[in-house]
């Protein structure tokens, strides 16, 4: 005995049966999904790029060496330094600089190396908090996204509804389940960039402290120096 | 959208994201497509039911049939008094039976009037005749015709008993055949309210379709268009009407699915 199932529940079958406001934010949801997605791989190789360049560098400066090398050694590579090396570049570019001219007191020196420091480090921090907001916002409106497209689509299913004499589940309960797709792939899209949000934020404010602390540890150095 | 830096990562990120959405769309089609195959577990269901009307049907009988005994047993209480059993008889039957059997009664009872007086007559000549022997020959000869009246009753109570079964069974089958009609009616009313009639235009089209139905109401196969209304979406529509129908009515006694199980029903959408 064969039977035709008279509406397949394939996942093709409700979404092309949905209306179009519902296919609309269907279409938005996966789109931010997949840019939500492709940030948060691009910030898990750039935050783990940051770490190690931090863990090498630190490695680097505090092996003892002489910090005229370091920075020759920077200053060559072909590759733009990045990070807690860009810092100390900009920090030890300043100050020999200064350290030229001789009419200028010692405590410009520092302030101008400190100053030049500070700014390459906002430079950075904004490099490392860079899609986070993006994802921040993924993740608390895609729901809301989600939900108006469920509740479109229950609407549309119970006005439906209204208009046949005898009403069964069988009537109503493809129009809810192409609705409730909206609010599965806005959940889908949602979950992984709170998530990745949250351990992205804590890593960049890590690299933070650590970036701040070396700054300090850093003009300390130049001060003994001079 | 992306920083300088971060270019020679976006090609491998961006894989990445697209692999797990598709990682996505395969589980939500093998979910799906694991709970479209559960109407599967319906048809084991409608055979449990195909079942059923045997086992239904039988206990009519057996209920059926003890009405009927109790006419027989009192017989042979009723034959001890000849002269009284004529008159009781007819009572239970009218009380179970119809006119018909009330009538071939009273032929009976004639008959058996004529026959009493016949006796009588014979009694009185043999009365006038035999003056001295009356009380030892009167139950002899009473007792002879008696004989008689019990086998013309007896074969009288098979007659009826025939009868009646046939028009108890032609009562039940004109008592179906509306049963049928009534549910007929219902079905087509369920899917003529379920008609989207602002598809099959102004004028008056004619629709008819082949339906195959199982005993849960559900259509055991797609309805196949015998007549189209020249109107495609019409014709659309009221395939969708049936489909959307679905549970038909059916009576409640499963002895009447034969009749429903193809169906052709003729439709009207715009009466």
């Amino acid at each position: 005995m064969t039977v035709s199932v008279a509406n397949d529940m394939s996942i093709f079958s409700l979404v092309a049966g949905a209306s179009l406001p519902v296919q609309a934010v269907l279409v938005i949801l996966i789109l931010t999904s997949l840019f939500s997605w492709w940030y948060i791989f691009i910030k898990l190789a750039t935050v783990k790029h940051a770490e190690t360049n931090a863990d090498d560098f630190e490695k680097a400066f505090w092996s003892g060496g002489d910090l005229n090398k370091l920075f020759e050694g920077l200053a060559a590579s072909r590759r733009k330094p990045q990070g807690m090396a860009s810092i100390f570049e900009a920090g030890f570019k300043e100050y020999v600089r200064h350290k030229q001219k001789t009419h200028i007191d010692m405590s410009d020196v520092m302030e101008g190396s400190r100053r030049a420091m500070r700014a390459t480090y906002n430079r950075e921090m904004d490099d490392l908090d860079a899609h986070l907001p993006f994802l921040a916002s993924v993740g608390s409106v895609s729901p809301y996204i989600g939900l108006f497209g469920t509740v479109w689509g229950i609407m549309n299913a119970f006005r439906g509804l209204s208009n046949v004499a005898q009403a069964t589940l069988s009537q109503v309960a493809p129009g809810i389940a192409e609705a409730l797709v909206a609010t599965a792939i806005g959940l889908f899209a949602a979950i992984p960039a709170v998530i990745a949000y949250n351990r992205f934020a804590s890593s960049v404010d890590r690299l933070s402290v650590r970036y701040e602390s070396f700054m300090e540890e850093f003009t300390n150095i130049l001060q003994r120096k001079s | 959208m992306i920083r300088a830096y971060e270019k020679e990562v976006s090609w491998k990120a961006g894989g990445l994201a697209i692999a797990v959405h598709l990682a996505l769309l395969g589980a939500l089609l093998i979910s799906f497509n694991w709970k479209a195959a559960h109407p599967v577990l319906n048809v084991t269901e409608v055979e449990l039911w195909d079942s059923l009307p045997t086992r239904v049907v039988k206990p009519i009988p057996s209920v059926k049939e003890p009405t009927v005994k109790p006419v027989r047993k009192p017989e042979p209480i009723v034959k001890e008094e000849p002269k009284e059993e004529p008159k009781e008889l007819p009572k239970i039957d009218i009380a179970l039976e119809k006119k018909k059997k009330e009538l071939e009664q009273r032929k009976i009872e004639d008959q058996l009037k004529k026959e009493k007086n016949l006796e009588q007559k014979k009694q009185l000549e043999a009365l006038k005749a035999e003056a001295l022997n009356d009380d030892v020959q009167k139950p002899v000869k009473v007792n002879k015709p008696s004989d008689a009246l019990k086998k013309l009753q007896q074969e009288a109570l098979a007659e009826e008993k025939t009868t009646g079964d046939q028009q108890a069974l032609s009562a039940k089958a004109a008592a179906n055949a509306g049963v049928v009609d009534e549910y007929k009616s219902k079905i087509q009313a369920k899917i003529h309210g379920n008609v989207n009639k602002s598809l099959c235009g102004d004028g008056n089209p004619v629709l008819k379709f082949d339906i195959g139905l199982f005993p849960t109401g559900e259509l055991s196969g797609n309805p196949t268009l015998t007549k189209s209304s020249g109107n495609a979406a019409c014709d659309e529509a009221v395939e969708r009407a049936i489909m959307a129908s679905q549970p038909l009515p059916l009576p409640n006694d499963p002895s009447l699915f034969s009749q429903f199980r193809n169906l052709k029903l003729t439709f009207k959408p715009n009466d």
